[in-house]
């Protein structure tokens, strides 16, 4: 609403009045976004109060008073084992889900051979895996490591299959044409313009990966989030539990916006001429 | 089977028939479901605690048709399937019907959205098994742990999507709807119904998927009843034949419904916009579907 106000505005007066809207909707809508915060927080509150309980839902300063108890402890520890775990995971789903996808994107035969198997491994429930990685590896650094590949592989290798197919077939002919040979047509044209695929099919994975990652270590680890999350249930510890949840809440989108949205402008900045166009 | 028709000359009609039926998309479809078998009675082969397809095949059959598991263990396949059913759909109705609700609302007005997006994002952020432990803590064990576990693993699928089909209806619409006095009723049902509703069926699809992961969850950590309770019960019991079986029975489940009837769904519920769109959707299921 406040939208469609300021964009007819704009159209029909003067540059001062448009900034000053638009200065004072900005303000207005952080003015919204703060108080959609304190709304939850009050929620959140109210609700502690009439539940009563601290092992149902703990008060917030409750809450807080564990985090900070967290932070001063072994947060980075246990924090930095999941990543490690997260990181190699996707790191083996890169490797695995590349070459597939290549294959995928370069035979109609094989595209089709592997197109079943590898969207039905996209839509398998993580405890699958979680469990299956159990199995594997027992309490291990490796059962973590297994589940994110596997989970995040087939993201990776749909999305490389369409990017080979999406190459332009015309650069490759005048690169040719040109004398390039293989090696430099494959470095200079296929690659830079299949890695960004390799990156969506991360990038599409990067939270449910995590997820089936924290699963996988609440089944088989002595270490990482999973874990202490929980060891804490079964403590019963309830504000423990949410401290660490929401933790691993505010980690995950400071990674997803800070981290990854960086990598993505970095990767695809070879296109901006095609934006700016 | 690749090697023959590429070294001879000219490949005689039955041969290349055969080569023509192997190399189309169903033949290759085909081959692979052969080729996994195979693959894995290979691995039961080499390791021989993993169960094979045969050993599988029978416990299901055991399982479904209600027979003997040995002393006085039965099949019972569908009272645990049955429960989970009722209780997936009980938490996807809550949880979709929320989440629409939510999603229009943020969709269509920015002080909605300012106010509840950063919600809906640590929502959808929230691990699945997190709420089935939560859940768990809060009811106990009991039947509302995996509904509300499957609720609030929906709910911000739904939301996020059907906010951002509202978003994009476009102004001029809903202008010029005001300006001709179309009323409240009438606009609803011709201009924001069909503008957001293939992205209600995304976030069905979405919170179909994450629902059903959801309820296993539950059902596993917490269960007394139901497919992942039976799930946990055979792993438990170290018999991982039950185990394998069972998990094949939820994934078949999911697939079958992801790609059978919700994208048949999704191509009959777009007919009006372009006939050849439904076509292709189909075609392009029955592909990935078999």
């Amino acid at each position: 609403m406040t939208n469609t106000v300021a964009e007819s505005v704009s159209e029909g007066t003067g540059q001062a009045l448009v900034l000053r809207t638009a200065a004072g909707s900005r303000r207005r809508r952080y003015l919204a976004v703060g108080l959609g915060w304190l709304a939850f927080l009050a929620l959140w509150w109210a609700l502690s109060a009439v539940l009563g309980s601290e092992a149902r839902l703990p008060s917030p300063p409750r809450v807080y008073r564990e985090i900070v108890t967290i932070l001063q402890g072994d947060f980075w520890t246990q924090f930095w084992a999941s990543i490690i775990r997260v990181i190699a995971g996707f790191a083996a789903a890169v490797l695995i889900g590349t070459p597939l996808g290549f294959v995928m994107g370069r035979s109609k035969y094989w595209g089709n051979f592997l197109q079943a198997p590898v969207v039905v491994a996209g839509s398998i429930p993580g405890l699958t895996y979680a469990v299956m990685a159990f199995v594997v590896f027992g309490i291990s650094f490796w059962g973590p490591v297994l589940a994110v590949g596997l989970i995040a592989m087939p993201y990776v290798a749909i999305n490389v299959a369409e990017g080979v197919r999406g190459v332009d077939r015309g650069l490759i002919d005048m690169s040719t044409a040109y004398g390039r040979n293989q090696s430099q047509v494959f470095r200079h044209v296929v690659v830079p313009s299949v890695l960004p695929f390799v990156f969506a099919g991360v990038r599409l994975s990067f939270s449910l990966a995590w997820k089936v990652g924290t699963l996988t270590e609440v089944f088989g680890s002595s270490k990482g989030i999973g874990f202490q999350i929980r060891r804490n249930y079964q403590l019963f510890n309830m504000p423990a539990v949410i401290a660490w949840v929401l933790l691993f809440i505010v980690f995950m989108l400071l990674l997803e916006r800070l981290v990854l949205v960086r990598i993505e402008r970095r990767l695809f900045s070879w296109r901006q001429w095609e934006r700016d166009q | 089977m690749t090697a023959a028709p590429i070294s001879l000359g000219g490949p005689a009609p039955r041969q290349g028939r055969l080569h023509q039926v192997l190399t189309s998309p169903q033949g290759a479809q085909v081959t692979a479901i052969f080729v996994f078998v195979a693959l894995w009675q290979l691995v039961t082969l080499v390791a021989p605690r993993v169960p094979g397809p045969v050993d599988v095949t029978q416990f299901l059959y055991t399982e479904i048709t209600g027979g003997s598991h040995g002393g006085i263990v039965t099949g019972q396949f569908f009272e645990h399937f049955a429960i989970t059913l009722q209780r997936f759909s009980l938490g996807l109705l809550i949880g979709f019907t929320a989440g629409l609700l939510v999603g229009v609302v943020i969709g269509l007005s920015g002080l909605a959205r300012a106010l509840l997006n950063d919600t809906v994002l640590v929502l959808l952020t929230m691990p699945a098994f997190v709420w089935a432990f939560l859940t768990t803590m809060w009811f106990g064990i009991s039947w509302r742990a995996p509904v509300l576990t499957v609720a609030f693993t929906a709910f911000p699928f739904v939301a996020i999507n059907v906010a951002q089909g509202a978003r994009a209806i476009t102004p001029e619409l809903k202008n010029m709807s005001t300006a001709f006095e179309v009323g409240r009723t009438k606009r609803f049902r011709h201009l924001i119904v069909p503008a957001i509703t293939g992205y209600i069926f995304a976030g069905l699809r979405f919170a179909i998927i994450v629902g059903w992961n959801g309820i296993l969850l539950s059902e596993w950590f917490s269960g007394q009843a139901g497919v992942g309770f039976r799930t946990r019960y055979w792993f438990d019991a170290n018999r991982y034949r039950g185990f394998v079986g069972w998990v094949i029975v939820f994934i078949v489940f999911i697939v079958v419904l992801d790609r059978l009837v919700l994208n048949r769904l999704q191509a009959r519920a777009f007919r009006w916009r372009d006939p050849l769109q439904g076509e292709i959707d189909l075609s392009h299921q029955e592909q990935a579907g078999a």
